[in-house]
């Protein structure tokens, strides 16, 4: 009896882990695949053509399309521009539909740091009241539903918005800045700035105080001494979060559909308007081309992040007190801080005011629009609870499905399993596609079905939402739990096995309940990310009831305002609830 | 209990070897102690004969019975790491236990019985209810050490189990384990990289160099007669020389040194025991006796014998020659002198630090061990 238990103990890992490998491959490779399978063939048949056209098109690649035939026309892509009394060259507007998503991009990218930068120097060099909360909310964005943060940017930028409101209260004219560059580029700064602000920090909390000193002691004034010794040593964390800024706003979907629509459409967008006008095969070769630009950008990131090694200094520098003497220090501190105000809590806050109020004041009329619209909804039209009752059901769904996948995925990764490097990179690969390759992939290889041994095999619109989701959220899994599971010394595991365990029950007995803070604050991720998920949703969601209410959201704006508001706000409160658990139990690890 | 045996065993890492076909037996009941520089292969032999590893080539066997495909869980082994190990979400009674989850405890007793047992022989009774961080680093490592003896493993395995303790508690720990490894009777390896505690535990001895056994003997063998040039300086402090049988009379051998002099002193820490042999040509022609013991050199052969540190007395009439002092440690009732004679360094231990900087000491030929 002991020896059959055995058996199937020893057993249970290996099919495990070659179960979550076929999940993984019918979820995610599958589907991506056929994407990719569509943008190389034509009725069968093996052909590069339109991948060529779209290269060769300026609508897709501006002057770069012609450089080929007249390597000279690049220069009429730069053009002088002037900061103050600076000249300086910069790319202008001729680049086509992937020369303008990488343009913004790269503007989103600046701004991040710009705005992150200092942000890192006040949290890693200044001590005050609520340093450590603030902190952890840097790492909010990575649970933040984009079509959130956008109509927070609507209700505070937008033509009735509180910024319009304020300057005509003070007798200035309105200020037009919805469907402008500078609102996405702001809305993207939102997101990545913290994330800047964080991985910088973190470098910097890891200076070790005796390096600056050394160089101080040798003869250095205290700005030579951070120019020569601090920075270097910063200039990677610094690198790593912009790399990563420049490959989220590449991909940046719902932000800007909903700031900047078809008139300032990035890659994404322009699939998603494709996909809409059911023209599948050229959504297709654009994903295409987009996915291989975004997984030589994610390779290297990878690199370079996996040449840095995370060591806690010896001795960090110690924090000055943020409330004392002016000083410029401190008074340039302050005037960072005013604009950070500004721009992290104006767009959450105008949107939880939009909520609440109507042409005469305070009102609940949007929240009780949700529920009233649930009764009489056309069939055509968003029922409001049924969209938050989907995005629970998801949530709790994609949680069944990325927790034990994260967890095994985690394990396999850590330990000297055969073969544990490949996996560990097959399985990230979700971090370098998006959501929207996500969608389209599920709803043409499983949605429309497909055929296997003669059968035809097709899952419902919500089976493929809850696939993509648990797609998008298992590595926030592994990565919160892989770290933990690897400071367990591996003699600890080796003792239980001496003793007689086998392999699972180690990682039942052993791992898992020393692991299980970064379980719980991974599944509160999982969670998180599937409650906020638009890019495949709105996809896989369109034409059927399995719509969530990030899909709801966006299918209101424009129309009514308010209700998406309201629901903007009822999202925020699942998803702050998420955040408390995973600011708890996780510790942001690993992101 | 069991007799342990390794055949052939070898292991490679991806480019390169670790262990070179080594064979060994451990007999059953016997403390056993495999002592090495870091590198040396010690600990993949001990994560062989564990089932850790699994050899290259090479067969284990426990008892006679191949267990070289035997996974770890069903070897029947207690193993005891540096790092304790200890599982930190349960208490000391749960580690202790753990092992009771896979095999009854012995003798019919219950399993808090044998928990409670076990503690009383690591001298922490009672302490079951403690978590493994109230506990010192000491401590730690007696519950490890039970830990690992609660299912009456036929095999008690140590993997340098007191290299993170200090030195006063390692040497109670030390007569701690030895104490009850004479209790159980169990057959005990331990590594070490620590030749003076692997002389001071140890039934009998393997001292391991570059992934090969260099000797193997109870520890007055292994200290007395080296049988390498490595096992001479690795195991206690030595003075190597070398050089060129010029004549043999019966048992004793006079050697000229003087064409090669000294390969120099050896601590027990260094990792090789050869220095470069200096020139010693300007104290031209210099012959020691030493006893042949069992080396059957002729003339003209070319030998190694070695002198310990406490065989050199200035009061010594034989084979004797100038040491120039340059370095004196106080040890505490004796003074160890560092000097250097014809190029090579020269060890020497004496009671009294001398009052000039060179001193003339001597050695009986009896006291030198040809190699």
């Amino acid at each position: 009896m002991t020896a059959i238990r055995r058996r199937l103990e020893a057993a249970t890992l290996p099919v495990a882990a070659l179960s979550t490998l076929a999940l993984l491959t019918l979820l995610f490779y599958y589907p991506v695949g056929r994407v990719l399978s569509e943008a190389i063939l034509r009725e069968g048949r093996f052909t590069l053509e339109p991948l060529l056209s779209v290269l060769a098109d300026p609508f897709f690649f501006g002057v770069l399309a012609q450089a080929a035939e007249d390597p000279s026309v690049l220069w009429t892509a730069i053009e002088p521009h002037q900061l103050g009394p600076i000249t300086y060259p910069f790319p202008n507007y001729k680049l086509g539909l992937f020369g303008f998503t990488a343009y913004q991009a790269l503007l989103s990218t600046i701004a991040s740091i710009a705005l992150g930068l200092p942000g890192a120097y006040v949290l890693a060099r200044f001590e005050f009241p609520g340093r450590k909360t603030i902190r952890s909310l840097t790492a909010v964005p990575f649970v933040m539903p984009s079509i959130m943060v956008a109509i927070g940017f609507i209700a505070t930028f937008g033509r009735n918005g509180v910024l319009n409101t304020a300057l005509t209260a003070v007798g200035l004219p309105r200020i037009e800045l919805l469907y402008t560059l500078p609102i996405i580029v702001l809305a993207h700064a939102f997101y990545d700035a913290p994330l800047i602000a964080r991985v910088t920090a973190t470098a910097w909390e890891s200076v070790d105080a005796g390096t600056a000193e050394t160089a101080r002691s040798l003869g250095a004034s205290p700005r030579r001494a951070f120019v020569d010794v601090v920075f270097p040593q910063l200039l990677p964390a610094i690198l790593t979060g912009a790399l990563l800024t420049f490959i989220f706003s590449f991909m940046s979907f719902a932000i800007v559909l909903a700031l900047g629509g078809l008139r300032l459409a990035t890659v994404e967008v322009w699939v998603y308007h494709r996909v809409n006008q059911l023209d599948y095969g050229g959504a297709s070769t654009l994903v295409t081309l987009e996915m291989l630009f975004s997984l030589v950008l994610t390779y290297a990131y990878l690199q370079y992040e996996a040449r840095q090694r995370a060591e806690s200094a010896a001795r960090p520098a110690p924090r000055k007190p943020l409330f004392g003497r002016l000083n410029t220090d401190r008074v340039a501190v302050w005037g960072y801080v005013a604009v950070a105000l500004v721009v992290f809590v104006t767009p959450m806050a105008s949107m939880l005011l939009a909520s609440v109020t109507g042409p005469n004041g305070f009102t609940l009329a949007n929240y009780e629009f949700l529920v009233s619209r649930q009764l009489t909804a056309e069939a055509f039209q968003i029922k409001p609870l049924t969209a938050i009752r989907n995005s629970l059901l998801y949530g709790v769904g994609s949680l069944a499905i990325a927790v034990p996948m994260g967890v095994l995925l985690a394990v396999v990764s850590t330990r000297d399993v055969p073969g544990s490097k490949l996996i560990d990179t097959l399985s990230m690969a979700p971090f370098a596609v998006s959501g929207v390759v996500v969608g389209l992939g599920l709803l043409q290889g499983l949605v429309f079905g497909t055929t296997v041994f003669g059968y035809r095999f097709t899952v419902t619109g919500a089976v493929a939402v809850v696939a993509a989701h648990a797609v998008g959220a298992y590595p926030f899994v592994t990565r919160n739990v892989a770290p933990l599971l690897a400071t367990i010394d591996r003699s600890v595991v080796e003792s239980a096995r001496t003793l007689g365990a086998s392999r699972f029950r180690v990682l039942l007995d052993i791992e898992l309940p020393q692991v299980f803070a970064g379980v719980v604050a991974g599944a509160a991720f999982a969670f998180a990310i599937s409650i906020g998920e638009f890019d495949s949703t709105v996809i896989l969601a369109s034409g059927s009831s399995a719509y969530t209410m990030p899909v709801a959201i966006e299918r209101f704006i424009g129309r009514r305002l308010g209700p998406a508001t309201a629901m903007g706000c009822v999202l925020l409160v699942v998803t702050a609830a998420s955040f408390l658990v995973i600011d708890r139990l996780g510790e942001g690890r690993g992101m | 209990m069991a007799r342990i045996e390794l055949d052939g065993v070898r292991k490679t890492f991806a480019d390169a070897v670790a262990l070179e076909a080594v064979s060994l037996t451990v007999e059953e009941g016997e403390f056993f102690t495999l002592v090495g520089p870091s590198g040396c292969g010690k600990t993949t032999t001990l994560r062989a004969i564990a089932g850790l590893s699994s050899p290259t080539a090479g067969t284990v066997r426990f008892d006679g019975e191949d267990v070289s495909d035997t996974p770890v869980e069903d070897r029947n082994v207690g193993v005891v790491f540096q790092s304790y190990a200890l599982f930190p979400h349960m208490t000391v009674a749960e580690n202790v236990r753990y092992g009771l989850r896979f095999t009854d405890p012995p003798r019919g007793l219950t399993t808090d019985e044998r928990v409670e047992e076990l503690l009383e022989l690591v001298d922490l009774p009672g302490m079951g209810d403690r978590e493994p961080d109230e506990l010192s680093g000491g401590q730690q490592q007696r519950v490890a050490l039970a830990r690992a003896l609660a299912p009456a493993p036929d095999v008690l395995l140590l993997d340098e189990p007191m290299s993170a303790l200090d030195a006063r508690l390692r040497e109670q720990l030390r007569r701690a384990i030895k104490r009850i490894q004479q209790e159980l009777g169990v057959t005990t390896v331990y590594v070490t990289h620590d030749q003076e505690e692997a002389l001071a535990v140890s039934d009998r001895l393997a001292v391991m160099h570059d992934g090969g056994v260099e000797q193997v003997g109870t520890p007055v063998e292994v200290y007395e007669r080296p049988e390498t040039e490595f096992v001479a300086s690795f195991v206690g402090e030595n003075n190597v020389f070398s050089g060129v049988v010029a004549d043999r009379d019966g048992d004793e051998l006079a050697v000229d040194v003087g064409a090669t002099g000294t390969d120099g002193a050896t601590d027990a820490n260094a990792t090789t025991g050869t220095n470069p042999t200096t020139d010693a040509a300007a104290s031209g022609e210099e012959i020691f006796h030493v006893a042949a013991g069992d080396a059957d050199a002729a003339v003209g052969d070319r030998v190694t014998f070695c002198v310990r540190p406490a065989a050199l007395s200035p009061e010594t009439g034989h084979n004797r020659f100038p040491v120039a002092l340059e370095t004196t440690e106080y040890l505490g009732g004796i003074t160890r002198l560092y000097g250097e004679w014809a190029g090579g360094e020269i060890v020497l231990r004496l009671p009294e630090p001398p009052a000039d900087d060179t001193i003339t000491v001597g050695f009986d030929p009896a006291d030198a061990i040809v190699l």
